[in-house]
C-alpha cells in the first residue's frame, strides 16, 4: 500500500566518517544544479553518464527481467508476452518493485537499494537521477521504435534534449472526473470556469484531490485564473493557498491517490482532480462490468485543449544488471501494438503516431476483449473524448516542470497548510 | 520489607553453598538487553538527531544526515519547533483529542470486556482471550481496508443501519469525519488494552472481593472501592500501551479518512518523509513527538514506582 519506508538513511562506515572533512551538502557543483529546472523554453541536455551499450552486445541469456515501477502501472500480459517472444534467450520475470511516490524511487535508487533494468520515472526526477549519474545512457540503434513510432515532439524533448537517457512512456493531461449520474455533461461544460466545480458545496464530502502537492495548488492556482503552473511567486502561490482554504471550508475535500481511478467509479465521489489516464482505466473499478455503469464515468478537460498535459518516462538505472535486456524491453514497449495492448490495461495513452485519436473512442482494447465478464470498452469510452490525448496539446498546454529549491519550499508551505485542514479565519 | 528479608536469605544461601560469583556476573545479564538498546534505539535517534540538526542534498533533495555534532545547524529545529506551536498547533491539538478520545473509549470498553472474561468467563475464558486476541492475527492494514469496504456507503454498516431505521439515508463515514477516525484507532487498538486489563483483573483475589461483600458493600461499591483502586496500575498500563503508537499513527486516517480537516500528527510526519527537501523537518517532528511522549511516560513511570513503594 501507500507509502513504505520512506527516506533511506545509509550509516556510514569509520572510514567514511573520518574522511568526511567538509561540511556534508557543501561539495556539489553549483552549475549542476541549474541542469536540473528545465522549462519548454529552456531545454536542457544532461551530461552522459559515461558510453552507451555496444550495439553488437548480446542480450543476458538467462536472465530476470527487474521492473521498478508505480503500482499497476505496466500490465503483466504486456511483460510476460515480452518474455515469450525472447524465450529463446532463457529470460524470465516474477513481479514489478513498485513504488508509491516518486520521492520514495529517488531515495531507494541514491541509496543503492534498487537493482532495476527498467525504470519509470516523471519528468522532474529524471534530471536529478542523470546528474547524479543513477541513469544509463541509452543506445539508439537498439530503439529504432522510437524514431519510427513515436509523437515527433519526443524526438527531442526539452527534458532531455536528444534523448540520451529517457524515451517517453505514457500522456496524459490533468482535468476532472466526475460521476454522470450526479453531474451532467453539459453541466460541467456548460460552467464559466469548470474548475470551480471542485469548490462546489453542492458535493461537500464528495469531493478529492489528488494527495500531490504540484497537481492540487495547480488545479488551486488554474482556478484563480493564474496560468503559470510552475510560478515562484508569491502572490501567486498566496493566492492558491487562499482558493485551498476556501476548498476546505466548503466542501471538506480529501486527498487521495486512487480516488479518481478506483473510489469514484465505486461510488465513494462525485468528483475528483483527474489524470486522464485514470479515468480512461476507470471501467474496470466499477461495481458490474456493464455499459450501465461505464456510462456514470465522465472526464473535463477544457474544450480549447488549454490546459495541464505532461507526459511519463522509461529509463535504465545505472547499475542494470541487464541492460542490453533493458533497451529490447523499452524498445518493445514502443511498438505499436504492444503499447496499444498495455493502455488497454494501464488507460495511459501511449505517444504513438498511429493512435489516431478519433479511433481510439471506437476501438475495443485487448484487456477488454480478454474480460470474459466485462461488457466491452473502448481504449477510452466514447463520451469521454476529451480523455484522448493529441499531440496538440503539448502545443498550447500547460506543463509541468521542475521547480527550483526555492520555490518548491513555497509550494510546500502552501500544502502543508492545506494538509493541516485548518480553515480560513480559525 | 519482604524485598529486603528475600536478598538476606539469598545471600546467605549462596554463603552457606560456598558458592561466591565474581561482582560483573550478575550485571551481566544486562548486556545482550544493553546492545540491543544501543544497536537499536540509540544509533537510530541519533541518525534522527543527524537529520534533525543536518542538512540537505542540493540535487536530490534528500537528507543529509550530520554526523559530527560540531557541523550541526540549528535552522530546521527552530523551525520545526515555530511550526508546531503556530501552522501545526491545531494538528497538534487535534490528534491530543483523537487520542484521548480513542484510549477513553478502549479504556471503558476494554475494561468491560476484560472484566467480564476475568470473573465469568469460567472455563470458556481460554476460548473468550483467543477469540479477543485473534484480531491481532490480521494485519492492521488488512483490518482497515476491512473497514474501508464495511463503512462504504453501500457496505454492511450502512445496510444494517438503514434496515434498522437508525439512520434514514447511508451515512458517509469515510467522507472526511473525525468519528470515524476516532473509531479506527479504538478498533485498531482496543486488543492490547484488553489484554493487560485481563491479566491483571484475573489475579485479583476473590477473597478480597468477598471481605469487601462481607463488610458490607454492596456489589458496585465492591467494585467501585475494591476492584477498580487494584487495577489502576493495569489501566495506566493498557492507557499507555495504547495511546502512544495512537499518537503516531497515521494510516488510520489516511485509509478511513483522507481529508485535511482530519490530519493528525503522524499525517504531518508522513507527509514531510514523503516530500523532497523536507527530510529534515520531518526528523524535527519525530523529536518533537518524541518529547511530547516522555511527558506520559514519566508519569506512568512515577505512578508505578510509588506504587511499588506503597506494596
Amino acid at each position: 500500500m501507500r507509502r513504505s519506508a520512506g527516506a533511506a538513511v545509509a550509516l556510514p562506515s569509520l572510514s567514511a566518517i573520518l574522511a568526511a572533512c567538509t561540511r556534508p551538502g557543501e561539495t556539489r557543483n553549483p552549475e549542476q544544479v541549474d541542469l536540473l529546472v528545465p522549462r519548454p523554453d529552456r531545454p536542457v541536455t544532461l551530461p552522459m553518464n559515461g558510453e552507451p551499450i555496444p550495439t553488437d552486445a548480446p542480450i543476458e541469456s538467462g536472465a530476470e527481467l527487474q521492473i521498478f515501477n508505480w503500482v499497476d502501472y505496466v500490465w503483466k500480459a504486456t511483460v510476460r508476452r515480452f518474455v515469450e517472444e525472447n524465450s529463446e534467450h532463457d529470460i524470465s520475470f516474477s513481479a514489478v518493485t513498485t513504488f508509491n511516490n516518486m520521492e520514495e524511487a529517488v531515495s531507494k535508487m541514491q541509496a543503492g537499494e534498487i537493482e532495476a533494468d527498467v525504470v519509470f520515472p516523471t519528468i522532474d526526477a529524471v534530471p536529478r537521477l542523470a546528474v547524479a549519474g543513477l541513469l544509463q545512457p541509452l543506445n539508439h540503434e537498439l530503439i529504432p521504435n522510437l524514431e519510427r513510432n513515436v509523437w515527433s515532439a519526443y524526438q527531442n524533448p526539452y527534458y532531455d534534449q536528444q534523448w540520451r537517457y529517457t524515451v517517453p512512456y505514457t500522456v496524459y493531461t490533468t482535468g476532472i472526473s466526475y460521476r454522470r449520474d450526479v453531474i451532467s455533461d453539459s453541466q460541467i461544460y456548460g460552467m464559466a470556469n469548470p474548475w470551480e466545480i471542485l469548490w462546489d458545496p453542492a458535493h461537500r464530502d464528495r469531493v478529492g484531490v489528488y494527495d500531490s502537492y504540484r497537481d492540487t495548488i495547480q488545479t488551486a492556482l488554474l482556478k484563480g485564473g493564474i496560468t503559470d503552473i510552475n510560478t515562484g511567486d508569491q502572490g501567486d502561490l498566496d493566492l492558491a493557498r487562499d482558493e485551498l482554504l476556501s476548498m476546505l471550508d466548503l466542501v471538506n475535500p480529501r486527498a487521495t491517490i486512487n480516488g479518481s481511478y478506483k473510489r469514484l467509479p465505486q461510488g465513494e465521489f462525485d468528483v475528483h482532480l483527474s489524470w486522464s489516464g485514470d479515468i480512461a482505466a476507470g471501467w474496470g473499478y466499477v461495481p458490474e462490468y456493464t455499459r450501465d455503469y461505464y456510462e456514470n464515468l465522465g472526464y473535463w478537460f477544457p474544450e480549447d485543449r488549454v490546459g495541464p498535459v505532461d507526459n511519463d518516462c522509461i529509463a535504465i538505472p545505472a547499475n542494470a544488471p541487464h541492460p542490453r535486456l533493458a533497451h529490447e524491453f523499452i524498445n518493445f514497449l514502443l511498438d505499436f501494438q504492444n503499447a496499444m495492448d498495455n493502455f488497454s490495461w494501464v488507460g495511459y495513452q501511449p505517444p504513438m503516431n498511429d493512435a489516431q485519436p478519433a479511433l481510439l473512442t471506437q476501438t475495443e482494447g485487448l484487456y477488454s476483449q480478454i474480460s470474459g465478464w466485462a461488457e466491452p470498452a473502448e481504449y477510452v469510452l466514447p463520451w469521454m473524448e476529451s480523455a484522448v490525448v493529441r499531440q496538440s496539446d503539448f502545443d498550447v498546454g500547460y506543463r509541468q516542470a521542475p521547480l527550483s529549491p526555492e520555490s518548491d519550499e513555497r509550494w510546500n508551505d502552501v500544502w502543508q497548510q492545506f494538509k493541516t485542514g485548518v480553515k480560513a479565519g480559525e | 520489607m519482604p524485598a529486603r528479608v528475600s536478598k538476606v536469605r539469598r545471600t546467605r544461601a549462596a554463603e552457606q553453598s560456598g558458592v561466591h560469583y565474581p561482582r560483573w556476573f550478575w550485571p551481566a545479564f544486562a548486556s545482550p538487553a544493553i546492545a540491543w538498546l544501543l544497536v537499536f534505539f540509540l544509533l537510530p535517534l541519533y541518525a534522527v538527531l543527524s537529520i534533525a540538526f543536518g542538512t540537505v542534498d542540493p540535487i536530490f533533495r534528500t537528507p543529509l544526515p550530520v554526523w559530527q555534532p560540531w557541523w550541526w545547524t540549528t535552522s530546521h529545529v527552530v523551525e520545526g519547533l515555530d511550526k508546531t506551536f503556530g501552522l501545526f498547533q491545531q494538528v497538534y491539538l487535534r490528534t491530543f483529542w483523537y487520542v484521548l478520545l480513542a484510549s477513553a473509549i478502549c479504556l471503558v470498553l476494554g475494561y468491560a470486556v476484560a472484566y467480564y472474561v476475568a470473573r465469568h468467563g469460567g472455563r470458556r475464558k481460554t476460548l473468550l482471550l483467543v477469540l479477543l486476541v485473534s484480531p491481532l492475527w490480521i494485519s492492521y492494514l488488512m483490518r482497515m481496508l476491512a473497514w474501508v469496504n464495511l463503512l462504504d456507503r453501500e457496505g454492511y454498516v450502512n445496510r444494517i443501519l438503514t434496515f434498522l431505521h437508525v439512520v434514514p439515508q447511508p451515512v458517509g463515514w469515510l467522507e472526511g469525519r473525525g468519528i470515524t477516525v476516532i473509531l479506527g484507532l479504538v478498533y485498531g487498538y482496543i486488543p492490547y488494552m484488553i489484554l493487560p486489563l485481563y491479566a491483571f483483573l484475573d489475579r485479583i483475589e476473590g477473597s478480597l472481593l468477598e471481605s469487601g461483600r462481607d463488610l458490607g458493600a454492596d456489589p458496585l461499591s465492591t467494585f467501585v472501592r475494591v476492584t477498580l483502586p487494584l487495577s489502576r496500575p493495569a489501566i495506566l498500563a493498557g492507557l499507555v500501551i495504547v495511546s502512544l503508537p495512537m499518537f503516531g499513527d497515521y494510516f488510520t486516517n489516511t485509509m478511513l479518512s483522507g481529508s485535511p480537516s482530519t490530519t493528525m500528527v503522524g499525517n504531518l510526519i508522513d507527509d514531510s518523509i514523503n516530500t523532497a527537501g523536507q527530510g529534515p523537518e520531518a526528523a524535527v517532528r519525530i523529536l518533537i513527538l518524541m518529547v511530547m511522549l516522555l511527558i506520559p511516560i514519566g508519569y506512568y513511570l512515577r505512578s508505578t514506582a510509588r506504587a511499588a513503594q506503597a506494596r
